[in-house]
């Protein structure tokens, strides 16, 4: 579903050089599956999702979304992804039905069903309480799911969320990869960045590991834990930091 | 899961308007400063003027005003010239009473409490009627009456010139009894007799006629500065707001394009806008009505019948095009900010900008042509005034409304198509999107060291150049001498050397400063320069003389003059250093070094950078002030530009510019007995009659000349130029 091969982003920086933020990323995340994307601040992940999002346009390499090339057809794979970022916000003087239904508008749902496909995804996001309160009166956790809502409209096979679970406390955060897991048992891929590996150790099917722009190393927990950890026992963290070259906690790199 | 379909363009727009408005409607605080404040604004502003006009309507009544003249007659003959001026004033019949006061009230005084009388102000004037003045008067002489007047009476200056037009028609009397007493025919007095025929009046407006004109321009700009507040704050929360949320994202991967997005955008911001134009209007209007009937009567000019409609109408179809225009300038300004607050940042020196352009449109000739009515913000005021009638005499004809409305319309429409263009593009910008106001402001940051400036940095010191010019303008003297090198300092020199410290670029590689290559060819392409520069110089001339024959301007002419005046009157050398050798250096260095190494970033072998060429021969013509002069100086500039990027070098260049300017020297120098060239020179063209054929033709011989000397001068295979840095400069 969704398909990275050789991903490539640089960038001119403000002194004249070359900044390589991506360099040859290749992972796919299947129907049905949830993988997590994980690094370092700087090590590329939100460059790759924004590509994936077709906010930046790839330097080389190809990425589709249902087929959909990022390159080719932006506005196909708009139709078919949902995005949340942690820093996406939600306008604060409108209500979350009002929300939603303007991004269903702008989705082109039809304004006979718009009403509906409103309530049914504000029941099932638990925002049925506060639906006609201004958006900017409400918990960072409640913002944080009509921003799901919103990339949920047009009912999108897959969804990329970054560091979707940044701004909210221990509750918010199981309540939203609660959610996030029963949207994958609908069959959709779904793509997370987070820097909370505790979080989604045990939710994510596989994980992709990205380190100064390049993918590091990639499989299940289990892959990675017994491919980077002497013993082959740990956590995922600590296969992580061995992964990208640091040593973890009290610990040395291998 | 099942995807939607794409949304039509139309959709996806009208669905983001629609969130922006509600989100606006929402904001109760914009909302009352947008919409409701220009409410109170044009009450305030009425009743203050009312006020003042009445203040100053009353004064002027009272000054004009015809009153009783006191005046106090005393001395031996006060009886007889009280007695002369009572019959005269009985026997004067209305129609040649013209300029009197209402009354005339003779009062027998004293000479020795004349003076006391004057200071206490019970009289208004004093005659003291010495002894023979009436019989002077009655005599072929000129009597001399001294008045006192008095400084302490309210009529003032008023009562002076009152009681002058009493004694000239005094004067007309005797002057008559002594035509009569000569035998000579009355009408020697009247040789003149001017009959005033049709229906108009022929009169200038009254004074506070012209005051209400000029209010009511006034008021229309104050409409233009209120209906860009209207876009201010939209447009701002638009982009701007969306980047500070973190919700432009959201808009970015809706499945429509993203000039659907910016078009959205842009009709929410313009249904604002237009709401504040209409609230405006409805407030002018209301406030107008009652305005107009607390003014005194009469000075409000009747429109004809009809022509208050088509003026209301012209104007509000005029403003809604300037409401898109303001709604797209917004926009397009606050599309690099990154939050609002630096979107205000931006925003307010271009509102003040646009503000002083519509001011523009108050300027005397500002309804000289319907051309002007293009010009953005100005234009739509040009035709508002021409169809009230407030710029001219009369209001314009349909006709003429109607054109000069299709003409600002069509103005502000593609004005407005072409930032929302501009506005999709920066929006597209990755680097102003994601990195926001550090990239966005990136021509103001000093860099490493680089090999040449980028496109925007390339203006920069034109820009500062022309700020030195204006600003020069006060401090520069008169005398040439002095003018021209403190004018080529502070607009050339200063500029350039701040920029070459300030962006660290390589000043080899940005001016051009090398030799073209070989000796032989070296010395070819500078002669041949200098044969495109002399030639150009004489070509360039015939055309002008072509084209616009005797028609130079005033100040194309005082120039001439002075520089004329220069090369008389200063030793040849000084003159040909002024006039010649610092321009083509500093110019040089400013259009065909910074300019346009800037423009055309990094030199690719074998392609000629035709637009940036262009632009920077354009920014020369501009740099030279002169409307007339600007096609030749435009065609300069090209042909100095291709010289440089041909020979890589800006020494041709430099001597191109040099033999162009030395020109006038060699003319007045060498060639006096060429009256038609001298005579070109000293009185600045103002003759219409065509140069010499002879002189034209060589000249054009010596442009190909040195076109041929230039091409032959240029190696075969050039190896690519050197650069600086690995990366691509062009930042």
């Amino acid at each position: 579903m969704i398909d990275v091969r050789g991903l490539v982003k640089h960038y001119r920086a403000s002194d004249g050089g070359i900044v390589r933020a991506v360099n040859g990323v290749s992972f796919q995340v299947g129907g049905g599956e949830m993988v997590g994307l994980l690094g370092a601040n700087g090590a590329g992940k939100t460059t790759t999702l924004r590509m994936l999002a077709t906010l930046l346009r790839p330097t080389a390499g190809t990425a589709a979304i249902a087929g959909c090339d990022v390159r080719d057809d932006p506005v196909g794979v708009r139709r078919r992804l949902g995005y949340v970022s942690a820093t996406t916000g939600v306008p604060d003087r409108l209500s979350p039905r009002e929300i939603l239904a303007s991004f269903g508008r702008l989705h082109g749902l039809h304004p006979a069903h718009l009403p509906g496909r409103v309530d049914r995804l504000l029941t099932e996001l638990d925002l049925a309480g506060c639906a006609d309160r201004p958006a900017g009166r409400l918990s960072s956790g409640q913002r944080q799911r009509v921003s799901l809502g919103r990339a949920l409209i047009h009912d999108p096979p897959a969804l990329i969320l970054d560091e979707p679970t940044n701004a909210l406390d221990v509750v918010g955060s199981r309540d939203l990869l609660v959610l996030l897991a029963r949207l994958r048992a609908e069959g959709r891929a779904i793509l997370l960045s987070t820097h909370r590996l505790h979080e989604i150790e045990a939710r994510c099917d596989r994980f992709v590991i990205v380190h100064g722009g390049s993918v590091v190393a990639t499989g299940t927990r289990e892959a990675l834990i017994g491919e980077w950890i002497p013993g082959h026992e740990g956590e995922l963290e600590d296969a992580f930091f061995a992964a990208i070259g640091r040593p973890a906690a009290g610990g040395v790199v291998p | 899961m099942s995807g939607t379909t794409l949304s039509a363009p139309l959709t996806a727009a009208f669905a983001i308007a629609r969130r922006d408005l509600l989100e606006f409607v929402r904001d109760r605080r914009t909302l009352v400063v947008t919409l409701l404040l220009p409410m109170a604004t044009y009450p305030i502003l009425a009743l203050a003027t009312a006020l003042g006009l009445r203040t100053a309507t009353h004064e002027i009544e009272a000054h004009t005003a015809p009153a009783t003249v006191q005046l106090g007659l005393s001395g031996p003959e006060a009886a007889t010239l009280a007695g002369l001026l009572a019959r005269m004033l009985e026997a004067t019949p209305p129609d040649e009473r013209s300029g009197w006061p209402a009354d005339v009230a003779l009062a027998d005084v004293t000479e020795a409490e004349a003076g006391q009388l004057l200071d206490d102000g019970a009289i208004d004037l004093w005659i003291h009627a010495r002894p023979g003045l009436v019989a002077e008067l009655q005599a072929n002489g000129t009597v001399r009456v001294p008045v006192q007047v008095s400084a302490r009476r309210p009529a003032g200056a008023n009562v002076r010139d009152q009681f002058l037009a009493v004694m000239r028609s005094l004067g007309r009397q005797a002057a008559r009894a002594r035509v009569s007493r000569a035998g000579l025919p009355a009408t020697l007095l009247d040789p003149v007799e001017v009959d005033f025929e049709g229906d108009g009046d022929g009169g200038p407006p009254p004074p506070t006629q012209n005051v209400v004109s000029t209010l009511a321009g006034g008021v229309l700009v104050l409409l233009t500065v209120l209906t860009l507040t209207g876009a201010f704050y939209p447009a701002i929360d638009a982009i701007a707001g969306e980047k500070e949320r973190g919700t432009i994202e959201t808009l970015l991967i809706a499945p429509c394009r993203l000039g659907d997005v910016v078009f959205g955008k842009f009709l929410g911001v313009l249904a604002i806008t237009l709401a504040t134009l209409v609230a405006n209007v409805a407030s002018i209007t209301a406030t107008a009505a009652v305005a107009v009937r607390s003014l005194p009567q009469g000075i409000v000019a009747t429109l004809p019948e009809g022509a208050l409609a088509l003026a209301t109408v012209a104007t509000v179809i005029a403003f809604a095009g300037m409401a898109a225009l303001a709604a797209a300038t917004c926009l397009a300004v606050t599309t690099a900010s990154k939050s609002g607050k630096e979107a205000q940042n931006t925003l307010t020196p271009v509102i003040l900008l646009v503000s002083a352009v519509a001011g523009t449109a108050m300027l005397p000739r500002a309804h000289g042509g319907p051309l002007l009515a293009a010009v953005p913000f100005a234009g739509q005021i040009i035709v508002a005034r021409s169809a009230l009638g407030t710029a001219t005499e009369s209001p314009a004809t349909v006709a003429e409304v109607v054109a000069t409305l299709a003409i600002s319309l069509a103005s502000s429409l593609t004005i407005t198509w072409l930032l929302l263009r501009l506005t999709t593009h920066a929006l597209a910008d990755e680097d102003m999107l994601f990195r926001g106001p550090d990239v966005a402001s990136g021509a103001f940051h000093r860099p490493e060291r680089r090999a040449r400036p980028n496109t925007v940095q390339a203006f920069l010191p034109l820009a500062a150049g022309f700020a030195g010019l204006w600003y020069a303008q006060g401090i520069v003297p008169a005398d040439l001498v002095k003018a021209i090198p403190i004018q080529q300092v502070v607009a050339v020199l200063a500029p350039l050397a701040a920029m070459v410290w300030w962006q660290r670029v390589d000043p080899r590689e940005t001016f051009a400063l090398r030799r073209p290559a070989g000796t032989v060819a070296a010395g070819a392409a500078v002669f041949g320069g200098a044969l495109i520069g002399a030639g150009m110089f004489f070509v360039g001339a015939a055309m002008l003389l072509a084209v616009r024959g005797g028609g130079i301007s005033a100040e194309a002419r005082q120039l001439s003059a002075r520089l004329v005046a220069l090369i008389q009157e200063q030793p040849l050398w000084l003159a040909w250093l002024l006039i010649a050798v610092v321009p083509a250096v500093c110019e040089e260095l400013l259009f065909r070094g910074w300019v346009l190494a800037g423009l055309r970033g990094r030199p690719k072998a074998g392609s000629i950078p035709w637009t940036a060429i262009g632009v920077q021969a354009a920014a020369f013509a501009l740099f030279h002030l002169l409307p007339e002069r600007m096609p030749q100086t435009f065609a300069l500039g090209l042909a100095l530009g291709l010289l440089v990027v041909v020979t890589r070098s800006i020494l041709p260049a430099i001597v191109c510019h040099l033999a162009h300017n030395s020109m006038p020297l060699v003319i007045l120098g060498f060639a006096g007995d060429i009256p038609r060239l001298a005579s070109m020179v000293e009185a600045g063209d103002t003759a219409s009659a065509p140069l010499p054929g002879w002189l034209v033709a060589v000249a054009a011989a010596a442009v190909v000349a040195g076109i041929g000397l230039v091409a032959a001068s240029l190696p075969r295979a050039r190896p690519p130029t050197r650069s600086l840095t690995a990366t691509p400069s062009r930042t």
